[in-house]
């Protein structure tokens, strides 16, 4: 497969192309930025890379908007590609250069959010879920049901995200309704009202999460699955769990900004980032789940991405997100800060 | 109550604050001797970290970066803010109280809202991003801090001797630099540490203005926190106060400057 | 010739004034006036995006009761952190100024600005390591007390002080040591010949020659304490929700700059009223 690519990029060079230094725009350590990849990367086709990082879905919105021509490939969220694509921050990818295309799962390269005005913005890279890990020397039995969130044995020792849309969306699934569709808000505002006095403490990001799962603060906290791949893999003793009622799916891509000046090595880099070979390694580490069909059957038994995520009745749960409107965020985070403001 | 056993009284409280003020710094750096990587207890003495941080120029690099910075940052912060300090001690004149006043807004107003408000002003008026544009930004931010530090102590000045010195002849410079600046040099040394401070742990500008790839440590640790940092961050703060402490203790032992007469 | 002098003495001030305030204006003032007019529109005027001027952002803060709650919420939290600060700094700075002698001195007045190098990040997760249960403070609690006791502030109003007061400190002790270190000692033994109390020589001596220094430490620790989100946020649990934490989410959560920046300059218009209220009290100290 590296041969193959290096061979395309080889063509790409004859074509005129020269080694270019693209920029890279993403989550700090979410898979772009390993060195034992981008060392690889350069040897085959001569390009460096240089990342910046985001903190926050806005933030990397705000970058791009006040920077262009800074990046070439950036991480854009299924749920956020249509608003980057509207706002003229991202163009369009071309599949043709990405030799690995052929092998993603049509599901995903099809997806319409990617797809804004019928062209591919965002070549599928990750999927995940936001769901329950609970720290397992307290569950011998994992529990099935998100109920196990309002448990008034476990009082002060649940933790949810700090994040109104997430929140939200769990009391919806929580309540029986379609996250992407919420009818019955007072529903949804009486479980969180519920939900609160559980709560010990917010996390924010995987780096709280870990410490205050391994101080024993958490007893069972919403997570990312592909935070709980690594934080096993890492030792953390925690059991990542699907409940019954759902999860929240989510499909990171990996975009082009409209003002890149070096569109050729960004779509090299992209082909790179869905390539098997360099996924499989990755996921030794603690990674998300795949979009590439190849990739994922080339996963060992073991793996988490293959006996939690691989497993057909757990991806039948799960409601993936949508884009939301800015109008919705803000009622979702009023209702939040409201909720918080009241404890 | 004896005055001797009041001054020791008095010490031993000082004694007290500073193990207040230290316990977070004992424990950050006993954490970058702990094995494990999620912070947790009971301790289990391992060099892991150093080692590690030994081999990650992209920590070593920011952290480099982030101290001559603050250095640059503290040495313009300081120089303009005693100067205007003395300007608003010394003078009288009409809107004085205005600029007294907006000495607040950068401290008042969180930083996330002005580094946004930077980002986006830079941007419009064409200022590249790079550490020119990071080094404004902080200038900007350690300025108020000076400003009102130097003027704390200024406001024990007694004029009179600048008046005396001014009587004999010297002129306004040289009263300045003579009369002035010295007794108050406690005070510009005071702000200058805070300046540094403001700089070095400052995030939002450096991470609105920095180039890409040129980050400093606050920035690194910041975007770092998503998927956990380690304790090699641990390790690099122990080194960096550790080393500031030696400089600082070599410092007070061979000048004057905490306003002994 | 007064006349004369005064315009030199204008253009001394404005010489050394306008590098300072030039630098101020390019990097601060101008980029939050930018704010200011974003804070009167509907939307930030962006790409194609629709707006127009409003004081609708403005508005908000009085359509629900979410926002002045936390708002005072976070003006007593920044009073109860001053309050602490000075309470406990004031005596250190004291003996700092005016027990400890020679170079040592010197040595403590660096070493109590010096925790305040490392990052604030670091030093929040390290309290939570000294504040939790089964934490190093319940550790050395139940190593010396020779009862059982349970110790665990993590996640409490508690916590959040602590954070506070111990970031914000050196401000206070430092700034009160200034002014205090600027009091001749033979006017404190002066009034103490003349069989002045202790407590006469504190109240009417010291505290009143201080308190130049005592307040900018107060002020220089309150209008930060009152916008702060990191703490609240990390070492407060389900209660750590204030007034910097909502403005944060404006720019973080959801891409509504205009009403963040409404809701920050009605926060430092409260700061300024409060300061102004103070300023009497200030000046009369002065003199």
């Amino acid at each position: 497969m590296k041969k193959l690519l290096a061979a395309s990029v080889l063509a790409l060079a004859a074509q005129g192309a020269l080694a270019d230094e693209i920029r890279v725009l993403n989550w700090q350590g979410y898979g772009t930025d390993l060195d034992w990849s981008l060392e690889a990367f350069t040897e085959a086709t001569g390009h460096t890379v240089v990342h910046e990082y985001f903190t926050s879905e806005q933030e990397m919105l705000t970058k791009l908007r006040t920077n262009p021509g800074a990046y070439d490939v950036v991480l854009v969220n299924a749920a956020y590609t249509a608003q980057a694509q509207e706002e003229g921050l991202i163009g369009p990818v071309d599949a043709a250069l990405i030799s690995n295309f052929a092998d993603l799962d049509p599901n995903l390269t099809g997806n319409e959010d990617l797809n804004p005005g019928g062209a591919l913005h965002g070549v599928p890279w990750t999927w995940g879920l936001t769901s329950l890990a609970v720290n397992a020397g307290e569950f011998p039995d994992a529990p099935t049901s998100l109920s196990v969130l309002w448990d008034p044995e476990l009082k002060g020792r649940v933790s949810i995200r700090d994040d109104g849309l997430e929140a939200v969306q769990f009391a919806a699934m929580a309540t029986g309704q379609n996250i992407n569709d919420i009818q019955d808000m007072d529903a949804v505002k009486a479980k969180l009202t519920e939900l609160l006095p559980q709560i010990t403490t917010f996390w924010g990001s995987e780096n709280d999460w870990n410490q205050f799962m391994a101080a024993g603060d958490f007893a069972v906290a919403t997570y990312w699955s592909g935070s709980a791949s690594r934080s096993i893999s890492k030792g953390l003793p925690i059991t990542f769990v699907v409940a019954d009622e759902g999860a929240i799916g989510w499909l990171d891509g990996l975009s082009i900004p409209a003002s890149s000046t070096h569109k050729e090595a960004a779509h090299a880099f992209i082909d790179w980032m869905v390539d098997p070979e360099f996924y499989v390694k990755w996921d030794a580490e603690g990674a998300p789940a795949t979009s590439n069909a190849k990739a994922a059957a080339a996963l060992p038994e073991t793996s988490f991405n293959r006996t939690v995520l691989g497993d057909p009745a757990t991806v039948a749960k799960v409601q993936f997100m949508r884009p939301v409107s800015e109008e919705n965020r803000e009622t979702y985070l009023k209702l939040w800060q409201e909720l918080k403001a009241a404890q | 109550m004896s005055n001797r056993l009041l001054a020791h009284l008095g010490k031993a409280y000082l004694g007290l604050i500073l193990f207040f003020l230290y316990a977070p710094i004992l424990v950050m750096a006993a954490m970058s001797f702990n094995a494990s990587e999620f912070y947790q207890l009971p301790f289990s003495f391992s060099t892991e970290w150093y080692e590690r941080l030994w081999k990650n120029d992209e920590i070593l690099e920011a952290a480099w970066r982030s101290v001559w910075i603050a250095v640059v940052v503290t040495v313009i912060a300081t120089s303009l803010g005693t100067a205007a300090s003395i300007a608003l001690f010394r003078y009288e004149f009409p809107g004085k109280t205005v600029l007294q006043l907006l000495l607040f807004p950068p401290i008042a107003i969180p930083w996330l809202i002005t580094g946004t408000a930077m980002l986006i002003f830079f941007f419009g008026i064409g200022l590249d991003r790079g550490t020119p544009a990071v080094i404004i930004g902080h200038v900007a931010l350690a300025l108020p801090y000076v400003i009102v530090v130097v003027t704390a102590r200024l406001a024990t000045f007694d004029r009179t001797l600048e008046e005396a010195a001014r009587s004999l002849g010297a002129s306004a410079w040289k009263v300045t630099m003579a009369v002035t600046v010295p007794w108050i040099l406690p005070g510009i040394i005071a702000g200058g540490l805070f300046a540094f401070a403001v700089s070095f742990d400052q995030f939002v500008v450096s991470y609105f203005l920095s180039e890409p790839g040129d980050s400093t440590l606050p920035v690194l640790i910041y975007t770092s926190i998503r998927k956990g940092f380690t304790p090699e961050i641990n390790a690099v703060s122990t080194i960096i106060i550790a080393v500031s402490m030696g400089i600082m203790l070599l410092a007070a032992r061979y000048s004057n400057f905490g306003g002994e007469q | 010739m007064s006349s004369l002098s005064a315009r030199q003495d204008r253009i001394r001030a404005f010489t050394l004034l306008s590098p300072a305030y030039l630098w101020l204006t390019v990097a601060v003032f101008l980029p939050l006036s930018a704010m200011v007019f974003f804070s009167f529109l509907s939307d930030v005027p962006f790409g194609d995006r629709e707006w127009h001027g409003t004081l609708e952002n403005y508005q908000e803060f009085f359509q629900t009761s979410t926002y002045a709650t936390l708002l005072w919420k976070s003006l007593k939290l920044g009073l109860m952190v001053t309050g602490i600060s000075v309470l406990i700094g004031f005596p250190c700075a004291y003996v700092l100024a005016k027990v400890i002698k020679g170079r040592s001195r010197e040595a403590l007045f660096l070493l109590v600005i010096l925790p305040f190098w490392s990052n604030s990040l670091v030093r929040i997760f390290s309290w939570a390591i000294v504040l939790r249960g089964n934490g190093v403070l319940d550790f050395a609690a139940n190593a010396v007390l020779p009862w059982d006791v349970r110790i665990n502030l993590m996640f409490s109003p508690t916590a959040i002080v602590i954070g506070l007061v111990h970031s914000y400190l050196p401000y206070v002790i430092l700034t009160s040591y200034l002014a205090l270190q600027a009091i001749d000692d033979s006017l404190i033994e002066a009034a103490r010949s003349l069989g002045a109390k202790r407590r006469t020589i504190l109240t009417r001596l010291i505290l009143p020659l201080a308190a130049p220094g005592i307040l900018a430490g107060a002020v220089l620790i309150f209008v930060p304490v009152v916008g702060s989100f990191m703490e609240p946020r990390l070492l407060g649990g389900r209660r750590g929700t204030y007034y910097g934490t909502v403005i944060e989410d404006q720019f973080v959560a959801v891409f509504n700059w205009p009403l963040g920046a409404a809701l920050s300059f009605i926060l430092l218009a409260v700061v300024l009223v409060i300061l102004g209220a103070f300023s009497p009290v200030l000046r009369r100290a002065r003199t």
